[in-house]
């Protein structure tokens, strides 16, 4: 009988009919037919919400479990709401390394081993060549530092991954080929959207379709003009070298958490599995956890990871700080490596591995007299348009050099363009594609006869 | 219900009643489960450290309402998703909220493998059998014969017949917890309750992943009344998605993940940076006749050793303090096909990786002689395996020729693996690339974990050395 005074003795429930939408689950469930279906239109709602009778109530709460909103039917709650917490940043620490002896690494893998230094001990990933080898290096590392390594159903899975630990808070990257970079297209647009960091290396191979395995620039455009749907941008570094691999690697952590956004490196199929001379940097990263994340703890519980603004205001709003953020790479974040630019009439413009033949091919042209300079673009997004601009001066004639359907000469004809300046200025170029990356001696031989032409001109 | 904000900041900036009312239509299943793991996490004490994803679908808005960490996915991809924050901090509760099209049609591939990965891990799927915010569509789990926008006429054996999710994943090895609920009457609600419930019990307990389908009422996209739409589910939907228990965890617990080192110490002895240098034996970047910029090639068939040789001379230039790089250049083939290697030394920078015009050539094959052979620059040294390669075409004028019957030596050795050390003995020996210590101290750095290969390594070196040494002299003499 004890049950049944403790049944008598709950509390009725209650209804501020404005928060009743009419749906009559609650009528059905009471069994003392204390709930009876609305006749009357409420005039803040336009709906027409239950009537209570509650003469015959127990209290015994089912129709407050068959009510599907919140702050419907409900008894009083005397428990307060739990206080939330304010979250504050925790600074990423710097960790000296001492003097650690050269390594001798693949790009790919001197990419994965950035990383570590980064502090970042998440990847996700799913296997394409030529990108494999740094996916295979993390796991084999990262266990042993008590990482974690996921190998994902497909590269849409894994850039997800991304999203969810980096909205954690924490630093996490993959390794991809051009295919699969496509694939994960559409969660960039959702990290930049959403303000979510994380570290995309793209070991870019030729295209289109499934293309070939062999080194191309192809993805250039991607990414610097197409990172999925609606307005997106992000800083895409460009290595030449295995050293770069590990530095810029390195450094996309640091900015991906600067600015709560993506970080792209464009490395070709060569330099992916090149092997080279590396040094290491002076220190390694511990990572701290920024305040916005949701880290699913106290302290982070009232934030929240989104990319979806519904009223048109909103999202413009949100748009015009996204587009703050990318006007703060623009002028920040621009990086250039120039060779022998200063007194130059003829420019090469080349990046990563054709860079490398195009700098052999300057110091060629310079013994046979031809003042010949390399602007070699280390940040691809945002163009180095102000390391460039001051050269323009002297500069005659550009012969962009790639790997690729014309794909840098796009960047710099908008940088150029953008910036107002270059007309006057010829602009020819030598494209090898399928596999096949310029040689020194092509080069060489297409500034030769630039020169030439103009000299006849 | 404290796992419920007190109003709904993010419902259209909480403006007049959006404060506190939900953006679900009148009778709506998504409220009920909302409110159903609200109060399991009040029970269970887990609010601080629930992760709840938010999916596409109707219940997008899932952030306006739980007071916990929240984050939105894309279409389908919420157990991606949510297998990053769990790994990222495997203290926090993470509920993946899914419906029938994000989950059972879209985000297919990412819920499988998120159940075969098996990581604790909650999941709960709303099944309404139809497509609610784009407005009534076919869903996955529509019923045969169901009228929808995209099944005007009524699904029909064209259009498939609804997935049985619940089954499905308790097939699944990696799934734990796996249970089909409803809300049809009061009796489903308390079981739903109790369910929900488990399931992040499961999760906490990190036994494994839990996955709850709950059948849930969509009155708006039906036509239906809420009361009727009830009936519609028990009747309707229920033979076709048997309610009850499909799957109970068996599998002890995972044991805690540790937190990530980030000693650096220890990260320096990971990525092998520890290891003491390795003497130098060069007295200056080699004289050549190859001047400063020197490019070598390394040709044969897979499994031949060319890549393996190429990244010694690579490793052996930069311990001596130069610049090199070796590039890797294979056939389709995972074995057994064409293997080409680029080396190239410098003395302070490497410019062009490529050697598309070698100085120096080692031919493991008749094949990568025909093919390289001819590009070898003038003054420079063609070293070839003369065992398998016994009608050596004619080379450009001014290469040198030194054939070296590498298998064969190798086969004396007692290692035919070794042939590419005996080659590469002769190159060095034919080049004046470096005195023979630098090979002798790369190998042994090679082989560090291997001791027991040290000696036959070394005397494949020496007997290449010797037989570079011998046919230069034939062919001065």
């Amino acid at each position: 009988m004890a049950t049944v005074s403790k049944v008598s003795k709950r509390p009725q429930p209650g209804l501020e009919p404005e928060y009743c939408k009419g749906c009559n689950r609650c009528v059905e469930a009471c069994v003392h037919g204390c709930i009876a279906p609305g006749q009357e239109i409420n005039p803040l709602t336009g709906l027409m919400p239950v009537a209570l009778h509650l003469d015959e109530c127990n209290g015994c709460g089912l129709c407050v479990d068959a009510c599907p909103e919140p702050w419907g039917l409900r008894v009083p709650d005397p428990t307060p709401p739990r206080p939330r917490a304010v979250p504050a940043d925790l600074a990423p620490e710097r960790q000296p390394l001492g003097e650690g002896k050269p390594l001798i690494l693949k790009g790919a893998h001197a990419s994965a081993i950035g990383a570590l230094l980064a502090g970042c001990r998440h990847f996700f990933g799913y296997p394409i060549t030529p990108s494999t080898e740094g996916a295979e290096l993390m796991a084999r590392l990262l266990p042993q530092l008590d990482g974690h390594f996921v190998q994902a159903v497909s590269e849409v899975a894994a850039v997800n991954m991304m999203y969810g630990c980096g909205g954690a808070g924490l630093p996490s990257m993959t390794f991809t080929s051009s295919p699969g970079l496509s694939l994960m297209l559409e969660g960039v647009s959702y990290m930049i959207g959403a303000e979510v960091p994380g570290v995309i290396v793209d070991v870019m191979r030729g295209g289109p379709g499934l293309g070939g395995i062999g080194p191309e620039q192809s993805d250039i455009k991607l990414l610097c003009r197409g990172l999925g749907h609606g307005g997106t941008h992000a800083i895409v570094l460009a290595p030449a070298t295995p050293q770069e691999m590990l530095d810029f690697t390195q450094l996309a952590f640091a900015l991906a958490f600067e600015y709560r956004n993506p970080v792209m490196i464009a490395a070709d199929g060569y330099l992916g599995q090149m092997t080279g001379k590396v040094l290491l940097p002076p220190a390694a990263v511990k990572p701290g956890l920024p305040a916005w994340s949701v880290h699913g703890d106290a302290a982070h519980r009232g934030n929240l990871i989104n990319s979806f603004h519904l009223a048109e205001a909103d999202l413009e709003a949100h748009n015009r700080h996204l587009q703050a953020k990318y006007l703060m790479m623009i002028k920040a974040e621009q990086r250039a490596d120039l060779y022998r630019c200063q007194d130059a009439d003829v420019l090469l413009v080349a990046c990563n591995t054709p860079a490398r033949m195009a700098k052999g091919a300057v110091r060629a042209l310079r013994d046979e007299g031809i003042a010949a300079g390399l602007f070699r673009p280390q940040t691809l997004w945002p163009f180095p348009i102000k390391a460039l601009k001051p050269l323009l001066r002297e500069v005659r004639q550009i012969v962009v050099v790639e790997a690729s359907d014309g794909q840098l000469e796009d960047e710099l004809r908008l940088a150029l363009s953008h910036a107002g300046v270059g007309e006057g200025i010829e602009l020819r170029h030598l494209r090898r594609m399928g596999g096949v990356l310029p040689s020194q001696r092509e080069i060489v031989d297409a500034v030769r006869a630039a020169v030439k032409r103009r000299a006849l001109a | 219900m404290s796992t419920f904000y007190e109003r709904f900041e993010r419902h259209d900036h909480a403006r007049g009643l959006k404060a506190r009312s939900t953006h679900y239509c009148a009778g709506c299943g998504h409220g009920l489960v909302h409110k159903l793991i609200g109060e399991a996490i009040d029970d269970l004490g887990l609010q601080d450290r629930v992760v709840a994803i938010s999916p596409v679908g109707c219940s997008v808005f899932l952030h306006y309402y739980l007071d916990v960490g929240n984050t939105q996915a894309a279409h389908g991809r919420a157990p991606a998703v949510g297998i990053g924050h769990k790994l990222a901090n495997p203290e926090a509760i993470v509920i993946s909220y899914q419906g029938d099209g994000d989950l059972a049609s879209i985000g297919l591939a990412e819920i499988i493998h998120a159940a075969q990965l098996g990581l604790p891990f909650t999941v709960i799927f709303v099944n309404n059998a139809i497509y609610g915010m784009t407005g009534g569509q076919l869903a996955p789990t529509s019923l045969m014969g169901q009228r929808t926008s995209t099944s005007p006429g009524g699904r029909n054996r064209h259009m498939g017949s609804p997935l049985r999710m619940a089954e499905m994943m308790a097939q699944i090895d990696g799934t734990a917890y796996v249970e089909r609920v409803a809300l049809f009457d009061a009796k489903q609600r308390a079981r739903a309750g109790k369910a929900i419930k488990r399931a992040l019990q499961v999760q906490a307990d990190r036994v494994g992943f839990a996955f709850v389908e709950v059948l849930a009422e969509c009155p708006t996209h039906l036509g239906l009344t809420p009361p009727e739409t009830e009936r519609w589910v028990a009747e309707k939907m229920v033979p076709v998605f048997p309610l009850g228990l499909k799957k109970e965890p068996t599998a002890p617990p995972f044991p805690p993940w540790p937190p990530p080192n980030h000693d650096p110490a220890e990260l320096l002895r990971v990525i092998g940076a520890t290891s003491a240098p390795v003497a130098r034996f060069c007295r200056g970047f080699p004289v050549t006749a190859f001047g400063e910029d020197i490019a070598l090639k390394l040709a044969g068939a897979g499994g031949d050793g060319a890549q393996t040789a190429a990244l010694l001379l690579t490793k052996a230039a930069i311990n001596e303090g130069f610049d090199a790089t070796h590039i890797p250049s294979y056939g389709p083939e995972s074995r057994g096909g064409t293997s080409y290697a680029d080396v190239r030394i410098a003395e302070s920078e490497v410019l062009s990786p490529a050697a598309p015009h070698p100085h120096a050539l080692v031919a493991f094959n008749a094949p990568s002689l025909a093919r390289f052979g001819p590009e070898v620059l003038p003054g420079g040294v063609v070293v070839y395996d003369s065992t398998v390669v016994t009608a050596p075409p004619s080379l450009p004028p001014g290469v040198r020729p030194v054939p070296v019957p590498c298998t064969a030596i190798a086969h004396e050795l007692g290692q035919k693996m070794v042939k590419n050390v005996v080659a590469l003995g002769a190159l060095v020996a034919a080049t004046g690339l470096f005195p023979p210590e630098t090979l002798v101290a790369a190998v042994h750095q090679a082989l560090a974990s291997k001791p027991k290969l040290l000696t036959v390594n070394e005397e494949a070196l020496a007997r290449g050395r010797r037989a570079a040494e011998e046919a230069l002299a034939q062919t001065a003499g």
